[in-house]
């Protein structure tokens, strides 16, 4: 075993010998009691070289489906979208991702200009005036800010929300207001998919309003309407965004809403299983100094060159300590490094191109759907890159497993979340799906449930 | 007609304060000291409250900032808020070269003069400054 | 040599018409997509992003990470930071597409080789912590400790009681009195002696039944190991209270003595420092926690659990916390801690541990010849030196070192951090420098503290730019750039 050490015995020798101690054991020894170490070895498998390693892993990885081994038709807030060359290429540059937080910021223009460049593409993306440097995940980022508007007035307790904001993001709300002296009020949606419900819930002590625009289920929600009533009783609105979709919809900024935020990993980054993702967090600028996370800002040095550097700082943590906005003390510098990078490849006509594919793409499939004798499409309206499907059987789990069977992700059961809608399942169509392969996905369910036995799909697998 | 450092009343807390009768109310002229402002660096943004606000002895009423610092002002004297240096954030060079005049941070009508007792006169509060320099 | 026309912003070289990303329309037998929607929701057009070319963006990004020093590049002993060598091979295998192009709301049966992967590193994280429940949940450091102090908020109200305290160390991370806030507690500061230990007779002062949590880092943020931890943990679990350990520093202790065994009751990992998961320029980190056994109900879900050999998502537990993000995880920062624990086991790791210990002490028998290092003959993983005397007899600061030894070609210490020590230059070399590496650190850091004032007041002279005016940046914020 010699992992990544780099100490030969003589090393080690000469070291010991400068410190003055005999043995590393003596060293240890002089500051930890001995009654609280450990006494035996760690249990774990024995240490591998690295073509065990690669052994291993490599036969780990291909017990997996992916979406490179099969056509992949899910989404629930992460998507199978087009990943450039040049994205992976510059992200796997050791500048770039064997760095850290530009705390000298000499040594870290290349980030820091990165993340103004980010913070920039962001406001105009959204609208906004003000991005900050990115948070953990979507999920994380719409509590952050429901957080921003508790804080702005602390007279206001209630969070007003809908069931068609994505599960995980109100779950996460929920876990984070239980500890807070807040609650939050979530709305049945109108089955027309119109905005009163969510505008008659909102009142005096409402802190703000959160919305998803396209919903969970894909469907556009009225958003202006939602804001223009938030705003009428001084409360904060809050949407939830698909950036691809901001290739053809109204930016958030230009609804109203005061903050927008959305899971960047549609934006150049990898599914890798849920995460690491990209919480993107934008704000009208009178909310700046409210904003959790790094902020990077530009200025000039001594010798008068324009430079950037981490700004705003006592905002955060390390400064405000119990006061801060947030305790959040990094940013997910390496993904928004991979958006930065797509949204310059993409540029505003590759961002409408890819958001008309998937409108596209989607129309085809429920155009389909509307004639298929057993499935149908639950929303009539319209709808971007997602949508719900029924199943006139109630047998989702087999109509999945065929299509799975066939080399097919064909969508996520919504069961789990919405008890109510156990006969349907989530499909979302991105740019990378071409007509043929939609195409199989109608056969990949066409056939009788009863008949294919559910299988991991290895046979067709390539991984 | 300047202030002289002198004649003022001091918190700990290294806020100063004037007071003057005005039409049988006693207004206080509330700012932060020299020393204070030495010891905060550069200052960058600073956070005020509003006309019409209440204030009381030791409680918080705004915040001023360097880069790497966050400093609560403490109001030294119960009351209610009757004026707002507001343009001060903007010009937080002016601050640092005259505190005494043109810094001056808000305008109290007092409530209650009992605060005032426990205030510094300016020979005490030096030698505090000195102490802790 | 460096190009000055590919680093200037993107939305500088932005040429109207330029493309890059192209996509070729669909044939399809459906309308135009502006037709597909409602008229009120189109834009008027897209979002006015620049527009480049291919080349422009590859030369344009390419020449900007020149301008980052980074582990690869440069020794970076950014104490408390752990910056460690990222193993290549480990990045290759989180980028096979049997791991990186899995979808998290696949069906489990298409995903037991990411469940195993995650279900094992469960397993080892709770061997080597001592503490068997594990959550690979929260996504940073920071996360994990607000996620751990929601456990401990449950526990206690589970239990009827009302506790609303919590206490942290004056030499804490921020973070730690941060995330006490977002979970409703009020903070109390517990002081360092003169040894830069917990001072016993401060924390006896301040434990109360209101105490739910004393927050801890061991060793402690000055690279210390805490000799009397025993009687520490048992005065607030005697209090009823428990033990919150900030595993910021674990790459000291690894097979040497375990959190659970010396009586933390909840702990993070951050797997990006000690597991070698990459820095990623701020991020990506991961913040798995480990908790006692009885208050593994307590959990964020889903868990991974195993049935025979299958493997699956536990979405059950009436006591669990809720969940604290979407989906699991950052998996494919846990995927790469899985890939360094698999490489080194278990004496592997002890292994790296004692490296660690002995690379700090080496290096601080040297700097100890060159700054004051105010606490400890004796270090764990990193030490904590002063400038004070330094800026009182040259007028040099922390900064002014910390500025010009990046002109010698190392990333500069963590400065004034923490905050009980006056000038700190916080210092871990960790395992992976060599004993040269580290002899040449120590003769440049000598060599700064002897030059002419005036030039080390006004580096670091050989980066692009030098002492960015920080006062301007946030007077008038500069965030967003403006045609």
């Amino acid at each position: 075993m010699t992992g990544y050490l780099f100490h030969t015995p003589e090393d080690r020798r000469e070291m010991l010998a400068a410190i003055g101690a005999a043995s590393i054991g003596e060293i240890l020894d002089a500051q930890i009691p001995a009654d609280v170490r450990f006494q035996r070895q760690l249990d774990l498998p024995k240490g591998l070289d690295e073509i065990g390693l690669e052994r291993l892993m490599r036969d780990l990885a291909a017990e997996n489906v992916s979406a490179a081994s099969h056509l992949c038709f899910l989404g629930g807030g992460a998507y199978d979208h087009f990943i450039p060359a040049v994205v992976d290429e510059i992200a796997s540059r050791g500048e770039y991702y064997t760095s850290y937080t530009p705390y000298q910021a000499e040594a870290s223009q290349g980030n820091l200009q990165v993340m103004f460049e980010y913070e920039t593409l962001i406001t105009q993306l959204t609208g906004l005036g003000v991005s900050n440097a990115s948070l953990y995940d979507g999920g994380s980022a719409m509590v952050e800010a429901v957080l921003m508007a508790l804080a702005a007035d602390s007279s206001r307790r209630r969070v007003v929300t809908t069931r068609t904001v994505h599960p995980h993001y109100r779950q996460t709300l929920d876990t984070y207001l239980c500890n807070l002296d807040a609650e939050a009020i979530v709305v049945e949606p109108a089955a027309d998919g119109s905005a009163g419900p969510i505008i008659d819930q909102i009142d005096s002590q409402t802190a703000c309003v959160v919305i998803q625009h396209p919903n969970f289920f894909g469907r556009l929600e009225d958003v202006r309407a939602i804001c223009d009533a938030a705003h009428r009783v001084g409360a904060l609105a809050i949407q939830v965004f698909d950036p691809i979709s901001l290739g053809l919809l109204k930016r958030p900024g230009d609804l109203g809403a005061d903050i927008a935020i959305a899971e960047g990993q549609c934006l150049g980054s990898p599914l890798q299983m849920g995460g690491p993702y990209l919480g993107i967090l934008a704000c009208r600028e009178e909310l700046v100094r409210r904003l959790p996370g790094r902020l990077a800002g530009q200025t000039t040095d001594r010798r008068g060159n324009r430079c950037w550097v981490l700004t705003l700082q006592t905002r955060e943590q390390h400064i405000r300590r119990a006061k801060a906005t947030s305790n959040i003390c990094s940013n997910q510098s390496l993904l928004a490094l991979r958006a930065t990078i797509y949204l310059s490849l993409l540029g505003p006509q590759g961002l409408r191109e890819t958001a008309e594919h998937c409108v596209r793409k989607t129309r085809y499939l429920r155009d389909r759907i509307d004639q298929h004798d057993r499935l149908s499409c639950v929303h009539a309206g319209p709808v971007f890159k997602e949508f719900v499907v029924r199943d006139s059987r109630g047998d989702v789990e087999g109509l999945l497993g065929q299509a799975l069977g066939q080399g097919v992700l064909a969508g996520v059961p919504l069961a789990p979340w919405y008890p109510e809608m156990e006969d349907c399942f989530l499909v979302a169509v991105t740019e990378k799906r071409s007509r043929e392969d939609i195409d199989r996905w109608l056969e990949s369910v066409g056939g009788d449930a009863a008949d294919a036995a559910p299988t991991q799909g290895r046979s067709v697998a390539a991984v | 007609m300047s202030r002289q450092p002198e004649k003022l009343l001091y918190a700990p807390s290294h806020e100063w304060v004037e007071t003057a009768s005005e039409g049988g109310d006693v207004i206080a002229t509330i700012g932060i000291s020299a020393f204070a402002i030495e010891q905060l660096t550069d200052l960058v943004y600073m956070d005020l409250p509003k006309v019409g606000g209440k204030v009381s002895a030791g409680q918080e009423f705004g915040e001023v900032e360097s880069v790497k610092a966050v400093s609560p002002l403490y109001s030294p004297v119960d009351g209610e808020i009757v004026a707002v240096h507001s343009d001060l954030p903007n010009q937080l060079d002016d601050l640092k070269e005259d505190p005494y005049d043109f810094g001056w941070i808000l305008k109290v009508k007092l409530s209650d003069e009992a605060a005032l007792a426990k205030l510094l006169d300016h020979a005490a509060y030096s030698k505090r400054c000195g102490e802790s320099a | 040599m460096r190009n000055q026309q590919a680093t200037k912003l993107i939305f500088e070289l932005s040429r109207p018409g330029r493309r890059a990303a192209v996509l070729d329309p669909p044939d399809l037998p459906v309308p135009e997509a502006s037709d597909c929607l409602p008229a009120e929701h189109l834009a008027d057009g897209p979002p006015p992003l620049p527009e480049l070319a291919e080349g422009d963006v590859v030369r344009h990004f390419v020449n900007l990470s020149t301008q980052n020093m980074s582990v690869d590049t440069h020794f970076y002993p950014l104490g408390s930071c752990t910056m460690k060598y990222n193993p290549k091979r480990n990045e290759r295998l989180a980028s096979l597409p049997g791991f990186a192009a899995v979808h998290p709301l696949q069906d489990e049966a298409t995903t037991q080789g990411w469940l195993r992967v995650l279900y094992e590193l469960q397993q080892m994280l709770g061997e080597i912590s001592g503490l068997p429940g594990v959550s690979l949940q929260p996504a940073a450091g920071a996360h994990g400790e607000l996620t751990a102090l929601m456990v401990a908020a449950a526990h206690f109200r589970q239990r009827g009681e009302a506790r609303d305290i919590v206490l942290t160390a004056d030499s804490a991370h921020g973070t730690n009195p941060a995330s006490a806030a977002m979970v409703g507690y009020e903070t109390r500061t517990v002081v360092s002696g003169p040894d830069g230990l917990v001072d016993v007779d401060d924390l006896r002062a301040k434990l109360d039944d209101r105490v739910a949590v004393f927050m801890l880092t061991n060793p402690n943020t000055l690279g210390l190991f805490d000799s009397r931890i025993r009687e520490i943990t048992s005065m607030v679990h005697d209090r009823g209270g428990l033990i919150y350990l900030d595993g910021a520093n674990m790459n000291a202790i690894l097979g040497i003595v375990r959190p659970g065994d010396f009586g933390a009751d909840l702990m993070h990992y951050n797997p990006h420092k000690t597991f070698s998961g990459p820095h990623g320029g701020g991020g990506p980190g991961a913040g798995p926690i480990c908790v006692r056994e009885d208050l593994a109900r307590f959990l964020p879900r889903p868990i991974v659990r195993r049935d025979g050999d299958r493997y699956f998502w536990d979405e059950e537990g009436e006591d669990s916390i809720g969940r604290v993000r979407s989906f699991f995880g950052n998996q494919g920062i846990l995927l790469r801690a899985f890939a360094y624990l698999r490489t080194y086991g278990g004496d592997g790791l002890r292994q790296v541990s004692e490296d660690a210990v002995l690379g700090a002490n080496y290096l601080l028998s040297r700097v100890r010849h060159i700054l004051d290092v105010p606490h400890g003959e004796r270090c764990m993983h990193e030490f904590v030196a002063t400038a004070a005397r330094l800026k009182k007899e040259r007028g040099l600061s922390a900064m002014d070192l910390a500025k010009r030894i990046l002109d010698f070609g190392f990333h500069a210490p963590t400065v004034y951090f923490p905050l009980v020590v006056e000038e700190a230059v916080m210092i871990e070399p960790t395992e992976t420098e060599s004993k040269e590496t580290l002899d040449a650190f120590a003769e440049a850091l000598f060599r700064v503290t002897e030059e002419a004032v005036d030039l080390v007041k006004d580096a670091p002279h050989t980066t692009r730019i030098s002492r960015p005016d920080d006062v301007a940046a946030s007077r008038r914020p500069v965030i967003r750039w403006t045609p």
